[in-house]
């Protein structure tokens, strides 16, 4: 059931944004999987969910405004044999909902994947109360917890149909919006737990998720175009992070700058630290992400921008760290 | 292809219509595929086809088969 | 004191007001559900609440928090024709940085008690509002709350419903927009809430049903004194139309979260203006 994509269908998947993909993507898993079972809590519309309901009424559940109660009956569901996935906008599963994500798929490990629409900051004016700012740093927190963060639609759809075969909780994280940039252009192997060097290089190593990978791809040629030797490690999941992959990093012995649509505390750069620090001798890890701080609210680029999280800005960030001159 | 032929080809491709469907009562949400993200992709295909990029009260507006000729002579595309 | 025909024209001049900052901001707004509460806050701003916008924590004014938190569209041009919000301010709505954004953002400068957006929250903590009031022995100030039909899916209005009554709450008053719609659709089809006024009844409140745009009973339940023996707090179920006054909006989820075009803002002011 891996799921091949084209590089015309990601630049489709793009336009239409991660959303709407997650749509996408569900519809098509929904032609293979019996036992699936979509919940929604009065987002079903947000989650481009909308064709999947009237394709497969009977296997979409609209429990309404009501996400605690929504991750309580995707216990139910899942542990009496269906493969379910759940969504909200993110501080709904990860905060509202915490403790019933903690119970079911933590310490149950019932079987239900928890997607995050919206996250980061891509809800732009809707502002703090629907960003997604420290939702992995919570998620990774419970034991048992996987926590992926595709890097852009065509992964999302991979995540999608890699999750449903995954028989543990997960919980999904989508950042990026309508024009979710591509970073695929092509099929490539994903499989969860596995980080994905994106791009090589001998200088300084980069690791990013989510809606970051594009952008770091983005800051790695304006560096080489500084005669900098960048690498770009895709790490799509933050829990159980790929300690392998870290290794091969750890080795190479050169700064490493963690990139994320989410707060520097807590998220992929503080997960990337604890393993590095651990290794006698390791480079120093550099965190770029939102500030420990609610952040201002406005179109979704204008706040990377504010932080500093577009490519240029972090090309930038990295060379101001290491000192180099222009 | 004339713009016509192409306006059309894009019409039956992204909602799986047939050409006899093609007239004024071929609207938004009329047909299955004519939802939000079939909206998107038509828009999309036309875009592609016709190399232009609509504005986006244009294509909120784009509601029917017959308004979206009206509305792609905005971008001097005539059908 | 405004007259009866002073509100009226206010709740009308008050829809086009709110187009109009719709329509300028250039992208979606939460349009149909601001339309329903017209009538709501003409009630409230323009003759029950006790305020002033020149001493905005005035301690003994009423306090009112939007728990439905989309519904600023109405919010914010109610506190502009109060005083609150300059024309210039107003105008920042859904710019970037801006203080006024798609949910209220606490600042009581500006008249906005509380920060929500994410729902359920807002009855909660007027609940801790009133508890206060009554320990400091504010007798006069009053809190008031709006919450959605929606909304009331969430468990936690119902602790703090539940909370209100156990506290004996008489200076609590919330108000539902019962516009029966959510995101989604038909609130009925998602998750029916049953006979909403006994839903409260039974959790221990005082309840009004009456017609949401019907700016009289509003005023009249809302300042009414209490009837029964009990000290009850008391809610107002407002039967409302989501997209009350424009009539292709009247009832059409699509306008839930929706953007004006320049054919669809005319014709909409063109309905208005009749």
């Amino acid at each position: 059931m891996s799921m091949k994509i084209t590089g015309k269908e990601n630049k489709q998947w793009s336009r239409l944004g991660a959303r709407a993909t997650y749509g996408q993507a569900i519809l098509m898993l929904a032609e293979q999987v019996d036992n699936l079972m979509v919940l929604s809590a009065d987002l079903g519309n947000s989650s481009g969910l909308d064709r999947f309901k009237s394709s497969y009424p009977d296997k979409f559940l609209n429990i309404g405004i009501a996400e605690q109660n929504m991750i309580g009956v995707a216990a139910g569901l899942a542990k009496e044999g269906n493969i379910i996935f759940a969504s909200s906008f993110a501080p709904f599963i990860s905060m509202r909902a915490a403790e019933q994500v903690r119970m079911n798929m933590g310490y149950m490990k019932l079987n239900i994947k928890a997607v995050a629409i919206g996250s980061g900051v891509s809800m732009a004016f809707l502002g703090n109360s629907h960003f997604g700012l420290e939702d992995a740093a919570i998620m990774r927190s419970i034991p048992n917890m996987t926590v992926v963060n595709p890097a852009d639609c065509a992964e999302i759809v991979k995540t999608v149909f890699a999750a449903a075969k995954y028989p543990h909780p997960m919980y999904i994280r989508l950042t990026g919006a309508v024009g979710f940039p591509v970073v695929y252009e092509d099929d490539y192997e994903f499989e969860i737990g596995k980080a994905i060097e994106i791009r090589q290089g001998s200088d300084v190593s980069i690791v990013a998720t989510g809606s970051m990978v594009y952008e770091s791809m983005e800051a790695a040629k304006i560096l080489q175009d500084l005669g900098l030797s960048v690498s770009v490690l895709n790490i799509h999941t933050i829990k159980p992070i790929d300690t392998d992959a870290l290794d091969i990093l750890i080795k190479k012995d050169k700064p490493i700058f963690t990139i994320e649509e989410h707060s520097i505390t807590g998220g992929l750069g503080s997960a990337v630290a604890e393993y590095v620090s651990s290794i006698p001798n390791s480079p120093t890890v550099n965190r770029i992400g939102l500030p420990d701080e609610f952040v201002i609210t406005a179109e979704y680029r204008y706040i990377l921008e504010k932080y500093g999280l577009v490519g240029t800005q972090i090309a930038n960030s990295i060379q101001l760290k290491l000192n180099i001159k222009q | 292809m004339t713009n016509r032929e192409k306006y059309d080809q894009v019409f039956i491709d992204s909602f799986s219509v047939t050409k006899d469907q093609l007239n004024e009562g071929l609207v938004y949400q009329s047909v299955q595929q004519w939802d939000s993200i079939g909206h998107m992709g038509m828009v999309a295909a036309l875009e592609e086809s016709f190399d232009i990029m609509l504005e986006t009260d244009d294509i909120i507006d784009f509601g029917s088969y017959t308004k979206g000729i009206e509305i792609l002579s905005k971008y001097e595309v005539v059908i | 004191m405004m007259s009866n025909n002073d509100l009226f024209l206010l709740a009308k001049k008050s829809r086009v007001q709110l187009l109009e900052l719709a329509f300028k901001s250039d992208g979606p707004s939460h349009l149909g559900g601001g339309l329903s509460m017209v009538e709501i806050f003409t009630a409230l701003y323009g003759s029950v609440l006790q305020f002033d916008p020149q001493n905005p924590e005035w301690e003994n004014r009423d306090r009112f928090i939007l728990s439905k938190g989309h519904g600023v569209l109405p919010f914010f041009v109610a506190l502009h024709n109060a005083g609150f919000i300059s024309q210039e301010e107003l105008y920042t709505y859904k710019k970037n940085e801006s203080d006024l954004i798609s949910h209220p953002v606490m600042n009581l400068r500006l008249g906005i008690e509380s920060s929500n957006g994410s729902l359920g929250h807002g009855l909660s903590m007027a609940v801790g509002i009133s508890l206060a009031l009554k320990r400091k022995d504010n007798l006069t100030s009053r809190v008031f709350v709006v919450l959605g039909d929606g909304e009331c899916n969430e468990g936690s209005v119902w602790e703090a419903s539940m909370s209100a009554a156990h506290f004996k709450l008489d200076n609590l008053v919330a108000i539902v927009d019962y516009n029966k719609l959510q995101s989604d659709g038909n609130s009925d089809t998602i998750m029916d809430i049953g006979v909403l006024e006994k839903k409260w009844d039974s959790f221990g409140w005082e309840v009004i049903s009456l017609d949401g745009h019907d700016i009289n009973a509003l005023i009249d339940a809302l300042n009414k004194a209490s009837s029964g023996p009990s000290v009850k707090p008391r809610v107002v179920i407002a039967h409302t139309v989501k997209g009350k006054g424009v009539s292709f909006m009247e009832n059409n989820n699509a306008w839930h979260h929706n953007r004006l075009t320049q054919t669809t803002f005319e014709q909409a002011l063109a309905e208005l203006n009749n």
